[in-house]
Formats: structure tokens, sequence, C-alpha cells
């Protein structure tokens, strides 16, 4: 078992750099990984090993491959898969294949790493795929969002090597089983790495204008798995230490309300998503145990909600009530919206109750509102008119990413078909139709804009020192 | 890279230092002295409104957390790890220095790419002002 994860591991880095050499073949290579990272992905799920190894020597690679990874990877393989399909007929060049592979690789060894250093490596080479994707149409503007998000990513992950340097001199080790006795200097100084790098609270508002200003396939990608790259190591160490799981868990709570709450008030389809990632990454940390299915369902929806909204006629809401919808593409981005909003039949639903039945007490309040604010921010979608006359000008690769995703979305509910029970049901129904109330009486008129002041380059690396000192605030107490 | 040559930890300087029996800081203030570079980076980063310097004050960050794994790896000793048939003298750990060494790739590979992007950038906006450039840029 060993040599095939090493080998899985290994292949997209090897593939991804051979397709420069091979520039045709990169949709099929990077179509062929995806499909190499799902069989395995399927292993590790049904199988369900407990796999740990140590590469080299003690200070050697430290690797974890569980059934926790297997949803992630599983998240990873799917996504990529669709996003493939979505540009199969676009004629996009070798610039934007490798670096979609190479990203692929590296999202899968966050997955299954368990050590600081390697953790380290591959967010960096995340960060560095992920900026040559957004700037892959050359133009000044992305170039700037590509630039703020390599700057900011990298200030952060500074602090996050400062912080490894401390857990070194204070244990004399990498590995993730260190982390049980380090100071808290040490922990505060990963977590502002790990929560920015994940779009965490108040260091993830770096997240918006970059996931809302990049193509659509690339915005799936980011939003669906890499910045599940950031959160899937403090889940992976709230699980590991009862002392860290209480924080993972408070800033969960605490993401969650804040993304919700921009999302609800912003006019952009795209910054909605986005910030809406914001907010469901919040789920995935309230209850780490559950973290990974919540995980998958939010990868597939949100990627299937950036490759349809890819497809609209304008990004704007407010001009979008005045256009009638392709009657196929709305229901497309129906289903997806259902699904987010726990809708019963969709695996959104699983997911949502499996989280709530693991929250801690003081966790209920705070998680609920923000599962009536998803409802309202994607009644904004459901309530949008549609005609069947009108035509979606769309490529037939969409509507295979599509049966893709929202297949996956059918069949992940039978994850946890326990969940199905009367009360179970009610409660979802009750807060969809309460948000839609909601949305229907107030949302719809307000007005409010809130001021993108909070989004700026230099608030954004100021504001990390602030976290930093929150962090340093709550480890201590 | 000043701090590097200061603790003697590179391969050369630290069989000169040996020889010549260099006067050795105390650790902690060697620690101010780095953890002083860092936010003198970071501090760096949001006061300069230039986009090259921006990236600059990054590279300074850096170079402080670079010192740091040296100075962390120079605890036990100042010698280079190479193993010889010398007798035993105090080596420096080499596992910060190996971590570091893949960091500082790392690290330079991305202020390559960052300083293309804002090459780039600087054709249409020649003072590379970041306020302007996110003024004409944000939705």
């Amino acid at each position: 078992m060993t040599l095939l994860t090493i080998a899985w591991l290994t292949l997209p880095l090897f593939i991804g750099f051979s397709s420069y050499l091979l520039p045709r073949a990169g949709r099929f290579l990077a179509l062929g990984v995806a499909l190499v990272s799902f069989a395995y992905s399927l292993w590790t799920l049904l199988a369900t090993p407990s796999l740990t190894l140590s590469l080299l020597d003690n200070f050697g690679v430290t690797l974890m491959v569980d059934a926790f990874s297997g949803f992630f990877i599983l998240t990873n393989a799917l996504v990529t898969a669709a996003v493939v399909f979505y540009c199969w007929q676009q004629n996009r060049s070798k610039f934007f294949y490798t670096p979609a592979i190479i990203l692929h690789g590296c999202v899968n060894a966050i997955f299954v790493c368990a050590d600081l250093i390697s953790l380290y490596v591959a967010l960096e080479v995340i960060g560095i795929a992920a900026f040559l994707l957004i700037a892959y149409p050359r133009s000044d503007r992305t170039i700037w969002v590509g630039l703020r998000y390599l700057f900011v990513s990298n200030t952060a992950m500074l602090f996050y090597l400062l912080g490894a340097a401390l857990v070194y001199q204070q244990t004399q080790s990498f590995a993730f089983t260190a982390l049980q006795d380090v100071s808290s200097n040490a922990l505060g100084l990963l977590f502002i790495g790990l929560l920015t790098k994940g779009g965490i609270f108040v260091s993830g508002l770096w997240l918006p204008l970059t996931h809302s200003e990049s193509e659509a396939p690339v915005s799936a990608m980011l939003s669906g798995v890499v910045v599940k790259t950031g959160i899937f190591p403090l889940a992976r160490w709230a699980l590991m230490f009862p002392e860290i799981d209480p924080i993972v868990r408070l800033f969960g709570v605490g993401t969650a309300l804040l993304g919700v709450g921009y999302a609800v008030f912003e006019k952009d389809a795209k910054r909605m998503l986005a910030f809406h990632t914001v907010s469901q990454l919040g789920f995935v940390l309230a209850a780490p145990e559950v973290g990974g299915f919540y995980a998958l369902t939010h990868g597939l929806v949100k990627s299937a909600l950036f490759l349809i909204t890819g497809n609209l006629s304008s990004r704007n809401l407010k001009v979008l009530r005045h256009e009638p919808l392709p009657r196929s593409l709305w229901i497309a981005l129906a289903i997806a919206s259902f699904s987010i909003s726990g809708f019963p039949l969709l695996s959104g639903f699983g997911a949502k109750v499996l989280t709530m039945k693991n929250l801690l007490p003081w966790q209920v309040i705070g998680m609920n509102i923000a599962a009536l604010g998803t409802a309202i921010s994607f009644a904004k979608f459901i309530f949008l008119p549609s005609r069947s006359e009108v035509k979606a000008s769309v490529k037939p690769g969409f509507w295979v990413a599509m049966a893709l995703l929202i297949g996956g979305l059918f069949l992940a509910n039978v994850v946890y078909y326990e969940a199905y029970s009367l009360t179970n049901i009610i409660k979802p129904l009750a807060t969809i139709a309460l948000g839609w109330l909601a949305y229907v009486l107030i949302f719809r008129q307000v007005k409010l804009k809130i001021s993108h002041l909070v989004e700026q380059f230099d608030h954004l690396i100021g504001a990390m020192s602030l976290i930093l000192l929150l962090l340093f605030g709550m480890v201590l107490a | 890279m000043l701090f590097l040559l200061a603790l003697g930890c590179g391969p050369q300087p630290s069989i000169y230092l040996a020889a010549a029996a260099p006067v050795q800081l105390p650790q902690s203030i060697l620690e101010a002295c780095v953890f002083a570079t860092v936010l003198i980076g970071f501090v760096g980063i949001i006061w300069k409104r230039n986009l090259l310097m921006k990236t600059l004050a990054m590279d300074v960050m850096s170079t402080g957390v670079i010192a740091f794994y040296v100075l962390v790896a120079a605890r036990g000793g100042i010698f280079t790890p190479i193993a010889t048939e010398k007798a035993n003298v105090a080596y420096a750990d080499p596992v910060p220095q190996a971590v570091i060494l893949t960091a500082i790739v790392i690290g330079f590979s991305i202020q390559a790419l960052m300083l293309v992007g804002v090459m780039k950038l600087s054709r249409n906006n020649p003072t590379l002002d970041t306020h302007e450039i996110e003024r004409s840029h944000t939705p």
C-alpha cells in the first residue's frame, strides 16, 4: 500500500511537468490524473485503511491516510474532473493544464501529509500554481488579483514557517504529533498561516475578490478544493488534540456568521458565492469530526455554482431579475441552491444534519443563524425568472461537468441515509421556508451596500497582525 | 543574508569562525534581532506604497525567518554538520538547515514570480502605486 500511495502522490507532479512537452494532450492527462485520484479516494473510503508512513527517517516526510482524508481527496478528484470537462472544448493551452495538474497533485499531498514542513511546501506550491491559473488570461486585472493573492498567502506562510521553527525548537520534531505540548506562540503563528490560506474569518477577506475575479473554472477549483487545503490541517489537529478543538470550533462559528452576513447583502452573484464559501468553511470547522463529508458536499455544490454563474448573461443579480434565464440553466442552478440550503434528497441535507448533530451546545445558535443566512442568500438564485424559450449558449462539456457534480450530490446522499427521520426533515424545511420568507419580505428590498474597505490590500496584511494578537490571547486563555 | 554570516553557519564561515574563536553573542540578543527583522519586513509590506518596495519588504521578512532557522540550528553548536573523521565537536543541527534550504528555494521562486507580475503591471501603471492599481482593478 505504501508504494501505491507514493505512486499516486507523485504521479501528478511527473505528469504535470511532462504535459509541457505534450501540449496537445493536456486535457487528457489532467483527466487521467483526476481519475487516478478518484480510484484512490474510493479505496480509502471503502477499505478505510489507517496508514501512517514515515519516509526516509525520523525527520523525513510523514504521511497519514484515513477515511477523513478520503472525503477531501474525492472532492479534489471530482472537482478537477468537472473543470477539465468544462474546459474540454475551450482550446486552453498547456499554461492552463500544467498548473492545474500540479495544483491537483499538491492539494492531494495536503490531504495526506502529517508533518509541518511537507504541509508548508505543498501549500506554497499551491500558491504558485493558483497564481498561474488566476493570471492565465494575462490581463492587468487578473495579474493584480493573482499578485494580491500570492502576497497575502506568502506573508501568512512566513508566519507559519516561524511557528514551525518554534515547534522544532521546543520538541525537536516537525510531525503533527509534536504539537501536543508546544507553546502558545508557536500554535498562534501556525494558525495564522492556515487561517489565512483557508480563508477563515477576518483573515479570509482576501477570498471574495480573488474568487470572483478569476475565470469560472478557476474559481470553481479555488472555491471547491484549494481553500480546503488551509482548513484540512486545522480540522486534523482539532481531531488529534482536545486543547485545539474549541479554538477551531470557535473560528468555525465566527467565519460561518461573518461570511453569511456579507453574503445576504451582496448583489453580485460571484461575490456572493465567494462570501458564501467563507461561511461554508465554517461549517466544516464547526464540527471537525464530520467535516470531511461537509467538505465534499460543499466542494461539489460550489464548483457547480461557479461554473453556472460563469454562463449567466450578467453577474449583477438585479439585472438578472429582469432577464429570464434559460430554463435548463435555471434547473441546474436551483438544484445546487437547494442542496446547499440543506433540502432533503440532496447530499447537502445529510451533511447539514450530520454537522448540526455534532455541534457543541454553545455553537448551536450561531450555526442555525448561519444556516438561515444560507437559505436567504440562495433564495436570490431560486427566485430568478426563467423561460424555456431562451436557449442556453453553453458547450456540451458544461453539461458533462454538471452531470458529474450534481449527480455526485444525489449519490453522496446515501452516505448518511440515517438522516431521513421526520424531525430531521422538518427542521431544514422550516429553515428554508423562513429564509425565503425573510428574502421576499426584507432582503429583496434592502439597498444596503457593505463597504469593500476591509478588502483593501494593506488592510488584509494589517488584519493579520490583529488576528495574531487575538490568537495569542485565545491560546493563552 | 547578513544574519547568516553573523551566525556563522554557512559552510565556510563556520570553519573560519571556529579558527578565529569568535565572540558569541547571547542567544537572546540574536533572537531579538531576528524577530526585529521579521517585524520590520512586515511593517514595510504595509507602509510602502510602491509594489516593488512591498515585494522587497517581504524579502526582508523572509530573511528574518530564514535567520531564525539558522539560529535554531546553531543552538547546540556552530560546526557545519559534515561527516568526517574529525574529533567530536559541537555540530549545528542539520534538520532545520535542510528544511530552510527548501524554504529558501520556494521563497525565491515566489519572489521571482511576483517580480515578473510587477514588471507586467508596470507597463500600464508606471508608478506601481498600489492604491492606484487597486482603485482601477476593484469592481
